[in-house]
């Protein structure tokens, strides 16, 4: 090893001319790391006495003369903190370089070109890739929770290969998409969410574009917000080889709150089905036999379960569907890359393999990526290069539930599965065993790109995108295992097919420009054009002969159903930006798009989005840098449109709809006026159809006014942003009269209002060369607010819940997105004289059902009876804030960081509220509970604030601990490091023990897919 | 060097502004078809009237929503506990302009009525076919539209008269039209079937020109009987006894003038999919017709899923008076609709539409099991079960004109003739009950077919129309079987959707 570094030295001093050697001075090795302890080439290494220097060479290693007089030595690097290390009498010098968070050379990635921080108008959050945390994570797009703020990110839980709801600022549409673009070096990709294709390894740097000033650049799409996504790139004078691997065994966090005991579950469901009134044979657990299939199936009696029949066993079965389910799934994340670069070549390759295994038995996503990257200078005018990235997905298996009770066996005596009743689906060994469930996609991705430098201040870049995939799914039913075959005649299989196009030229100059030494200009003008084409089709089979073939021969179905479809929409592009500085202290962006698009009514064919944003850097001036308090002190305000597609293409277009009917040898088909879509909440098809020539998208009129700080050198630094946004024209299905034979059209109108604060603040504490420790944290605060939808001041949306029999979530003028709406309870009714009084009758106003409220009638007033009119905005799944923490402690070769995350307001509709252990604190006569209400079997559950939970909580996110070793110590080896990382360590949280609280955007616990703990180890090697 | 780049420049820009000149961004439609490529052909027209036709078995036309207004608030049917408040509403005469289930038929009539209102205005224009054929499917959709406006204004008495096609949301406001005026576009409608439709029978679900002139003689009957006997509403009718001829001469066309249907002597038979589907005569006028092999409810019935008991899958004797007959299984339901102890105990015990036609009891893994009239599984109509379903879906077509139906409206417009008391009779016959008292003056004769229509066609969608047009809903639904009227005794109110997007609603 001691030979190697001596063979760089001398290297080194072959490459370093200009460095005198003193024969007296003594000389110093050393080796620099960057933040992710990966060797850091180019870094400068300065004795700060002498001014005596040199750079890193590509293994990050340095060798340096020092004069007698070098007491201090310098080390820094564009982007990361100066080290100051004092010199002992050590000639071995290890440096870990730290981000500087708040540095103002940064350049930060914006729409179509890059500015440097400091110059920065709009509300950008830049994150790097090296700040996500390192846990098993199918896509960067949960990663980013808790990150930025501003940015709200939630999961519905913890399917393998699961994605992320993001919202920026808030939602600001009804029914198009609230979904974030994701811009992919330069590339629009569309709608965030699931961003499988890129390895978030890959991920140099991810730029959120917030307001209006920097969003509208993209226009018509960029109402939502924009993330804009770096990948790596080779760095020149350096060639590197680097693995990571990160291998995660999960736990179950929250411990399911199903029955423990046969017994009491047996007792309970006799309890709820003797209240509910079913007749003697019909109560579940006497001690009968009841007709299955064929066959027959024994209902044990509570004394057999118990062990006290004097003539029969003690019933046998006890079976523990919880371990049966769950597992300890393991999984693993392996990347190898290669990048580097020389003065005209710049390259990067790597692959990705990542296996999830999910929670419950059977069920996994499975994911290849790979990705090269390549740039070449072809002459000093022009440069060329490309990105190829290459995806393969598989996901498999299901949710499987484990409420079932443990008086039923896994297997019937014969030994196939065992089912309780002719419609008893609920066997999840049977559903695992049985199911096909399998989707596996495949993404290419490409571009190619020529930039020309035409003289010093004038450039073009011109490309060419494209991406193209397609997905496929297997699903197969075998016979009556699921109402799903059993709707299906019998038995169900289906293939789905899924194929994208996507193509995108893009065109603009870019000038930059100075005027004397106070005036300075950077234009961007540009015209792109863009076709996506999005194909499906659907072939299903209905009862099948048998199970042999599963889905691979549809032909043999008794019933052959197919559906395709295609989406096609083009759209044309004008766009430009101008930057304006004065004086390095005054900045103004305009910035303006003119967005044409083919699903657009042939009145409203082209939008125009403008906006400005100005910003004072006071920190310059000298009143102010007189003060010594601020580094960095800027006000920024902007003001712009920007907008929203969401059409799906052709609804401004008179559609027909097309239907069968028998006619006594063959079904005819037949078309006219009105296309059937979607069910609404009665289960009726609403028919729509009617075209609208004036259709167009959506506008988002956004104020943000923000402040940069920055204190002590950078070292702590503060951003705030305050937010109005507020979107009209909102894509809406207004209600027409169904005497024209239609339910619904699409109209333009509608008002939504967001409005919020966002504060993110970094401060390093502690900044020595041995010891550093960091914190970091964010706030979001977004209120929003529907403010109109035309003639409804209230429409139901999301699923219509059968236990409730309506749909519980609404938009309501007035009211945040998502309001819940049902009655207002207060606890249990402990008298029938009570239930009477509060104007229930019959079975409701019996003593331990619920007591729901009275609140209005017919004529706007209490009436004394208990119905539809008394339901009213019963609570509001939105956040009041949300916040995180994060914290970095790095000494020697350790380092430790984490993370907080948390959520606080917001409620949950939690479907799952009566669990085992509460139905065990059940009203009963002996027990008059005020919280509980008895066993019924037979209530129907109204919906209602009964089910209200607040959904506040706060998440040990991350914990990781890290060690670097040393790297002399292995050969060939230039950094290694493992890292033992802990994910979803530990919740803070009132809500039901049984669940996670954080249940995805509309606020609705219905079991979702358990979100695992996670510990992972992982190793980071660079050859 | 720099040329170079200049050039490679221009062309980048000139293609670029090029591309958006010559395209405005139209869109080129994929996989459907709209006004713009639609009647064009003899199959255009074809596929028109099956479109028209399609809407009629739909979950909330005949295959259910029609069931669920016309039998619940009659003394024949009550729904299970937990159904919608919609059925409550109906079965309790209570309803209101929110009851869903009125909204979901108001909806699914006008559907068909733009389907045939497209087929009126579209398919005479349609070059390249016979005059025959074309004059065929322009009446059948004549037909659909005065059966649609027939339905809503027995429902809803003053609606929307809509006769053109919807082209733009500007035509949507439309005044309501009286009574009158609804029954004048309906008569000339079904005037115009009838003089257009030549055919006897066409095909299984298609309307012929003996349906056409079944369903003159309803409207005539409905118009005469109303205005007889004071039903409110029909103050303008100005003759019954001329309408009470109208209905006669047309309903004699049905029972005498045509051979392709008639009464089928065995009452099971009657609704024996494999018989009135393929026999050469049967008693099945008109149908929504669906198959069990269709692709979703609506192209295959649920509905005797609506009636059929939940508990377990039933056998049964194919002739229920026969137990030693063949068997068939029917499967088991969701028991949605349960038989009002009303109906039940009106008919005489030997009386065939109750021994033959409602099944009591069944069995079950060689066990007997027999239904109680006052629990959750009830007696329930034989009227609608397909042994032969797959799953849940059946060929069990809803029948919207039968033989029998006809017949009992001649007997009524003929009044205590000699052709009125023949015509009953035959009916009372084929249940087995004998004949009608002789010698009846014209009310009870007419009150006697009332009640012989209740039995004859029980279930089937046509008791609630016969008791308003007699203006008997009070007489015999509150009086005699106990019910409380609260809203909705002869017209229903229109649906409050409409009410708040049809500013000319109320104009």
């Amino acid at each position: 090893m001691k030979n190697f570094i001596a063979r760089c030295s001398v290297v080194l001093f072959l490459c370093l001319p200009t460095i005198i050697v003193h024969a007296q001075q003594r000389k110093i090795t050393g080796t620099v790391f960057d933040e992710q302890a990966k060797p850091l080439p180019g870094a400068t290494v300065v004795v700060k006495e002498t001014k005596t220097a040199t750079v890193s060479d590509g293994d990050g290693k340095f060798v340096l003369s020092i004069p007698p007089s070098g007491k201090i030595l310098l080390v820094s690097y564009v982007g990361m903190q100066t080290k100051e290390i004092p010199l002992g009498a050590q000639s071995d010098i290890t440096v870990h370089m730290q981000l500087a968070p708040g540095n103002l050379n940064d350049v930060v990635v914006v729409g179509y070109g890059a500015v440097k921080k400091s110059d920065l108008t709009g509300a950008v959050a830049t994150l790097k890739g090296s700040d996500l945390n390192r846990t098993p994570s199918s896509s960067v797009d949960q990663l980013l929770q808790g990150k930025i703020a501003g940015v709200q990110v939630t999961t519905g839980g913890g399917a393998p290969g699961a994605g992320a709801t993001i919202r920026i600022r808030g939602a600001s549409s009804l029914n198009g998409s609230k979904d974030p673009l994701v811009v992919v070096d330069g590339y629009p990709w569309g709608d965030a969410g699931n961003l499988k294709q890129i390895n978030p390894e890959d991920i140099e740097s991810i730029e959120v574009l917030k307001d209006a000033s920097s969003a509208a650049i993209y226009g018509s799409r960029g109402a939502n917000g924009v993330i804009v996504i770096t990948t790596r790139k080779g760095k020149q004078g350096q060639h590197r080889i680097s693995f990571n691997t990160l291998q995660t065994v999960s736990f179950l966090a929250n411990k399911p709150d199903v029955w423990r005991d046969p017994v009491e579950d047996a007792t309970f469901a006799n309890e709820a089905a003797i209240n509910g009134g079913a007749i003697a044979t019909d109560v579940p657990y006497i001690g009968i036999y009841r007709p299955v299939g064929t066959g027959m199936v024994y209902f044990p009696s509570i004394a057999e379960l118990r062990g006290l029949d004097p003539n029969k066993p003690k019933w046998p079965v006890n079976t523990d569907w919880v371990d049966l389910v769950y597992r300890h799934p393991y999984s693993q994340n392996y990347t190898l890359t290669a990048d580097g670069g020389s003065d005209k070549t710049r390259y990067a390759i790597s692959g990705n393999y990542y296996n999830e295994q999910g929670m419950v038995i059977k069920n996994g996503y499975e994911k290849y990526t790979s990705r090269l990257n390549l740039e070449q200078k072809l002459t000093n005018a022009i440069t060329a290069g490309t990105n190829v990235i290459l995806a393969y997905t598989k996901a498999y298996g299901q949710q499987l539930g484990v409420g079932r009770s443990r008086i039923w066996p896994v297997y019937d005596s014969t030994g196939n599965y065992f089912r309780n009743s002719n419609t008893d689906f609920g066997n999840p060994i049977a559903l695992a065993n049985q199911l096909l469930n399998k989707t596996k996609t495949t993404d290419v991705m490409g571009n190619l790109y020529v930039n020309f430098r035409i003289n010093s201040w004038l450039q073009f870049r011109t490309s060419i995108n494209a991406k193209s995939g397609n997905s496929i799914q297997d699903q197969y039913d075998p016979k009556n295992s699921t109402q799903r075959a059993l709707d299906n005649k019998g038995s169900y299989g289906s293939i789905s097919n899924g194929n994208y196009f996507d193509l995108l030229n893009e065109n603009y100059f870019t000038i930059t420009k100075d005027f004397g030494k106070r005036h300075k200009t950077n234009l961007v003008a540009g015209f792109s054009y863009q076709k996506t084409e999005n194909r499906f089709s659907t072939l299903t089979g209905q009862n099948f002969v048998n199970d042999v073939m599963q889905n691979e021969n549809l032909a043999t179905a008794s019933t052959m159903l197919i559906s395709n479809s295609l989406q096609r929409f083009d759209l044309a592009s004008w766009y430009g930006r101008g930057n304006y500085t004065f004086n390095d202290k005054y900045l103004l962006t305009i910035t303006a798009r003119a967005d044409g698009s083919t699903k657009f009514g042939s009145n409203n064919k082209w939008a125009f989005f403008p906006s400005a944003a100005l910003a004072w850097k006071a920190g310059e001036e000298q009143f102010i840098r007189n003060l010594g308090l601020f580094s960095e002190l800027k006000v920024r305000a902007s003001y712009g449109l920007t907008g929203n597609q969401g059409i799906s293409p052709y609804q401004t277009l008179d559609r027909y709809g097309s239907n069968k009917y028998f006619t006594g040898a063959v079904f005819e088909t037949g078309f006219g006026p009105g296309l059937a879509g979607a069910n609404d909440e009665q289960g009726r098809t609403i028919v729509g159809g009617l075209g609208n020539n004036s259709l167009k998208w959506e506008t988002t009129r956004s104020l943000d006014v923000g402040v940069d700080l920055g204190f002590l050198d950078q070292r702590l630094t503060l951003s705030a942003d305050y937010y109005i946004k507020h979107t009209s024209d909102l894509l809406r299905l207004k209600t027409i009269a169904p005497s024209a034979g239609y339910d619904q059209q699409w109209i333009n109108d509608g008002e939504i209002e967001n409005r919020g604060i966002e504060i993110g603040l970094n401060a390093n504490v502690i900044n020595q060369a041995n010891f550093t420790w960091s914190l970091g944290g964010m706030f979001t605060k977004n209120t929003n607010k529907v403010v109109s939808m035309g003639e409804s001041n209230q429409v139901f949306i999301g699923t219509l819940y059968e236990s409730v029999r309506q749909q519980i979530s609404t938009y309501t003028v007035g009211q945040p997105m998502f309001s819940f709406y049902g009655y207002k309870t207060a606890g249990i009714i402990q008298t029938l004289d009570e239930g009477i009084k509060a104007g229930l009758t019959g079975v409701d106003a019996q003593p331990g059902e619920v007591k729901y409220l009275d609140l209005s009638g017919p004529g706007g007033k209490p009436d004394g009876i208990v119905d539809s009119y008394d339901r009213t905005i019963i609570g509001n799944p939105n956040p009041d804030f949300i916040y995180s923490l994060n914290t970095n402690l790095r000494y020697r070769q350790f380092d430790l960081s984490m993370q907080l995350y948390g959520v606080q307001g917001g409620q949950v509709w939690d479907f799952q509220k009566m669990t085992a252990s509460r139905w065990l604190q059940r009203w009963t006569p002996d027990n008059p509970s005020t919280e509980y209400p008895r066993a019924n079997g037979t209530r129907g559950w109204r919906a209602s604030d009964f089910y209200l939970t607040d959904g506040s909580f706060l998440r040990i996110q991350n914990i990781t601990l890290g060690y670097n070793l040393k790297t002399d110590a292995v050969k060939f080896v230039k950094s290694l490091r493992i890292y033992l990382s802990g994910n979803n360590l530990y919740t803070f949280t009132g809500f039901n023990k049984g669940f996670d609280p954080e249940v995805g955007e509309n606020g609705i616990n219905n079991g979702a897919y358990p979100r695992p703990r996670a510990v992972s180890l992982g190793a980071n090697v660079v050859f | 060097m720099k040329k170079i780049v200049y050039r490679y420049i221009l062309a980048a820009v000139l293609g670029s502004t090029i591309l958006p000149a010559c395209s405005k961004m139209e869109e080129q439609p994929y996989g459907m078809i709209n006004s713009r490529s639609y009647y064009k052909t003899a199959d255009d027209a074809r596929a028109a009237i099956i479109y028209a036709y399609s809407i009629l078995p739909e979950v909330g036309y005949y295959s259910r929503g029609y069931y669920i207004i016309t039998e619940l608030p009659t003394e024949n049917l009550t729904q299970k506990g937990d159904a919608g408040v919609g059925n409550f509403e109906l079965d309790e005469l209570r309803t209101t302009s929110t009851n869903p289930d009125l909204d979901n038929i108001w909806t699914y009539l006008y559907r068909g009525i733009a389907r045939a209102n497209a087929v009126i205005a579209n398919v005479p224009g349609i070059p390249g076919m016979t005059d025959a054929e074309r004059n065929q499917i322009t009446g059948e959709g004549y037909f659909l539209r005065g059966l649609h406006f027939f339905n809503l204004v027995r429902m809803f008495g003053e609606v929307p008269l809509r006769t053109t096609t919807i082209d733009d949301a500007s035509q949507i406001p439309i005044a309501k039209s009286p009574v009158r005026d609804v029954y004048n576009q309906v008569i000339s409608d079904l005037k115009a079937a009838d003089s257009l439709i030549t055919q006897e029978r066409i095909s299984e679900g298609r309307a012929n020109r003996p349906a056409a002139q079944a369903l003159l003689a309803k409207v005539y009957l409905h118009l005469a009987s109303s205005k007889a006997s004071a039903s409110p509403g029909y103050d303008f009718v100005a003759n019954p006894d001329e309408m009470y001829a109208l209905a006669k001469a047309y309903a004699e066309k049905v029972v005498t003038g045509q051979t392709a249907f008639a009464l089928t002597p065995v009452l099971p038979d009657i609704f024996n999919i494999d018989i009135y589907k393929k026999a050469a005569v049967t008693e099945h006028i008109f149908d929504a017709a669906v198959d069990r092999s269709g692709d979703r409810e609506g192209s295959f019935s649920k509905l005797p899923n609506m009636f059929l008991p939940a508990d377990r899958p039933m056998t049964i004797p194919y002739n229920q008076l026969k137990p030693d007959s063949a068997t068939i299984n029917i499967g088991q339901g969701w028991g949605h609709f349960r038989t009002e102890p009303g109906i039940y105990f009106s008919y005489a015990d030997n009386d065939r539409r109750k021994t033959q036609l409602i099944v009591s009891s069944y069995t079950n893994n060689g066990q007997t099991y027999q239904l109680d009239i006052n629990s959750s599984s009830r007696p329930f109509t034989r009227k609608f079960i397909d042994p032969a379903r797959i799953g849940d879906a059946t060929s069990a077509n809803s029948p919207i004109i039968r033989y029998s139906d006809i017949l009992l409206v001649y007997a009524e417009a003929c009044g205590p003739t000699a052709d009125g008391y023949a015509a009953i009779n035959k009916i009372r016959a084929r249940a087995g009950i004998g004949d009608l008292q002789p010698g009846l003056n014209a009310a009870t004769f007419r009150n006697a077919v009332l009640q012989e229509r209740a039995w004859e066609l029980a279930f089937e969608g046509n008791r609630l129309f016969d008791l308003r047009r007699t203006h008997n809903m009070e007489k015999v639904l509150v009086q005699q079987y106990g019910k409380v009227i609260t809203s909705g005794a002869y017209f229903f109110p229109i649906p409050q959707r409409e009410l708040d997007t049809n500013p000319l609603i109320n104009k």
